[in-house]
């Protein structure tokens, strides 16, 4: 496991760049995912003479020739196979583990702190009953990554609207995306990663995950292709968010498009630290999340008082009828 | 004399067979030989020239050949009723299978268009009409109009993937009909994997190829762009696009090709099937004959319907 991540880390660094758009291409890399573009080739193949020869396998020395059902060039006398460098698509490993810097007593502390600061129409003894059943560790994985996109864009806005209140707009903008989060985690909900994602220094990147004990280690769960596919439409979906905020004239808008010519993707894979802890009160499991290097961030449900919120119900109606009786009273 | 026109069309180029020693004569495209005595698969490695550049990619056969085989004969069944009947009986008769070699290009596409946007929008008006009791009558009743604006932009994206023929004995569009090819599945160019195949070098030029790779180019930004207008409609879109960042690798696709004979006075029609996919394209000769008699028939069932209509009237 760690092994590997070291690997993985290893593999980031020796990394050459496209030639064309500036994306770093990865190990089995035959193109660049981007551009397009072919990969520079490593070891130097040109002929400079013509020469005409007969592959030989090493194995027996009869000729070698390709065969479509073993879809590789193979010998046809011993069977043995040539390999070719083909498109690598391994699955996506870690690059790194952010250390945990809030200890479980902090965290649990934080857990009891912010039951009692909910408010009045939670149980009155929610923070003195409630008990954690669970506080679990977790290192969860995204993307993070930096990209120049030139964005192209065409929308309907309530600007500059004559008989319809539509008028089509269009323009561009240069976006720079600079440490950009996208949740790989298939055990954190979207919700629970946007109130996450703003509370972690990424410069504590280690080889090995350090900080807790026997915690959870999420994987990347999908290939390198699907990763990129995506990391592209988080990218589109930002570029989508960016236009609306500060390009678009207007305050409501339809039927936007945009369209990305991206330079210079850069995709870390990192695993975040993370508490999770389940609690349960009267019967009932609650869950709650807190970041692993920021205690104030966390994400969470907790029990409503049913007995308040229909004594205030009550109350309110009680009210309602007495102004009605003080009004037919006077009419 | 006639030798003499003979050698100037094919310039054979000569090899010896590097396992019996044989000379055999090879056609100037390809790359590859096998020998005739021997059996042995001789490649053919050229110094890379301007319009002959050292293959990039290459997608290996996955179709043997006997499912090509079954593949067009399936095609020629299923062929349109107004196909020659000779055509539809004839045996196809293989010919090759063949690592056609092919431009992959990519590039980035930056096109500025104008066009009339179309904005919806309600409007309430009146009118009037005669009621059940044969009164005039003032209604009113909301329709939609649309107001035409116009709108100038930029469009930047990337073209990627298009694939366009090297090879004079496939034009372009007979490509295109067993396109796609899984891109997924390129690997890099090894000898190895044409080793025993027929494999050709580019018979067109670099410009011509980058003309048939910007055409589809531009073609497919006209696509993208129908998309990307807002509004409920829009009308005379306009567009001119410049492409920068071009980047071509030459790439030995797997064909497998079929001539089928059907007209001694014709030359054999082309059919291609796709190496990889299993795709089959090929333009279907129509008969002149059959479709002239449907039409006679058609002409005739309407003549007699409308004669029978008048009389019946």
């Amino acid at each position: 496991m760690s092994d590997s991540a070291s690997n993985a880390a290893h593999v980031d660094r020796d990394q050459t760049d496209c030639l064309a758009c500036g994306t770093p291409l990865e190990r089995g890399d035959l193109r660049c995912a981007i551009c397009g573009k072919s990969a520079p080739l490593g070891r130097n193949n040109l002929t400079t003479t013509e020469v005409v020869k007969i592959l030989r396998c090493t194995g027996c020395g009869a000729a070698v020739a390709y065969d479509p059902k073993k879809q590789a060039p193979s010998c046809s006398f011993c069977d043995s196979v040539v390999e070719i460098e083909t498109l690598q698509d391994p699955m996506e490993q870690t690059g790194g583990y952010l250390v945990f810097t809030v200890s479980a007593e902090e965290a649990k502390a934080q857990l009891q702190q912010w039951l009692s600061s909910l408010g009045w129409f939670r149980p009155s003894d929610l923070s003195a009953t409630a008990r954690v059943q669970e506080l679990k560790p977790l290192w969860w994985v995204a993307w993070v990554f930096d990209a120049d996109a030139r964005v192209s864009w065409a929308a309907d806005s309530n600007h500059g609207g004559r008989r319809s209140a539509w008028a089509p707009h269009a323009g561009t903008a240069e976006i720079v995306f600079d440490d950009i989060l996208a949740s790989a985690s298939k055990g954190l909900s979207a919700a629970e990663v946007e109130v996450l994602a703003s509370g972690y220094d990424l410069t504590t990147a280690r080889p090995n995950p350090e900080g807790a004990e026997n915690a959870t280690i999420e994987q990347f769960d999908v290939q390198r292709s699907q990763a990129r596919k995506q990391v592209a439409q988080a990218l589109n979906e930002m570029a989508r968010i960016r236009v609306q905020q500060s390009e678009i004239p207007g305050s409501k808008f339809r039927k936007l498009q945009v369209s990305l010519v991206l330079q210079n993707l850069v995709t870390r894979r990192l695993s975040f630290p993370a508490y999770v802890m389940a609690y349960r009160y009267k019967g009932q499991l609650y869950r709650l999340v807190i970041g692993g290097q920021n205690k104030t961030l966390l994400c969470g449900n907790a029990p409503y008082s049913q007995a308040k919120i229909i004594a205030v119900a009550c109350a309110v109606i009680a009210a309602l009828a007495f102004i009605l009786l003080l009004i037919s009273v006077t009419q | 004399m006639t030798a003499d026109t003979i050698e100037k069309k094919i310039d054979y180029k000569e090899i010896s067979c590097q396992s019996c020693g044989s000379n055999l004569l090879v056609e100037p495209q390809m790359l590859t030989a096998i020998c005739p005595y021997c059996a042995s698969p001789s490649i053919i490695q050229r110094p890379p020239s301007e319009d002959l550049p050292t293959p990039a990619f290459t997608i290996g056969f996955v179709v043997t050949q006997d499912r090509a085989i079954e593949a067009v004969s399936s095609w020629i069944g299923r062929s349109s009723v107004f196909a020659k009947s000779a055509f539809r009986k004839a045996a196809p008769e293989l010919t090759r299978g063949v690592y056609l070699p092919a431009y992959l290009y990519n590039a980035v596409a930056n096109s500025d268009y104008r066009a009339e946007i179309g904005e919806n929008y309600t409007e309430t008006e009146t009118y009037t009409t005669t009621d059940s009791d044969g009164k005039t009558v003032t209604k009113t009743r909301t329709v939609i109009k649309t107001e035409w604006r116009s709108l100038q932009g930029e469009h930047c994206c990337y073209i990627l993937d298009v694939v366009v023929t090297a090879s004079k004995g496939v034009t372009n569009e007979a490509l295109e009909a067993v396109e796609p090819f899984d891109l997924r599945a390129l690997r890099r160019f090894s000898p190895a994997m044409i080793s025993g195949w027929l494999a050709e070098e580019p018979s067109r030029t670099q410009d011509e190829c980058f003309r048939f790779a910007h055409g589809e180019a531009v073609d497919k930004v006209g696509s993208q762009l129908k998309g990307f207008m807002p509004g409920d409609s829009y009308r005379n879109l306009q567009y001119e696009t410049d492409v920068a960042n071009e980047s071509i690798d030459l790439v030995l696709f797997p064909i497998w090709t079929f001539a089928v004979r059907y007209d001694e006075t014709k030359p054999p029609l082309q059919i291609l099937v796709n190496g990889q996919t299993g795709r089959v394209g090929g333009k279907v000769p129509i008969s002149p004959v059959k479709v002239s008699i449907a039409v006679a028939v058609v002409v005739f069932i309407l003549l007699v319907g409308a004669l029978l209509f008048g009389m019946a009237r």
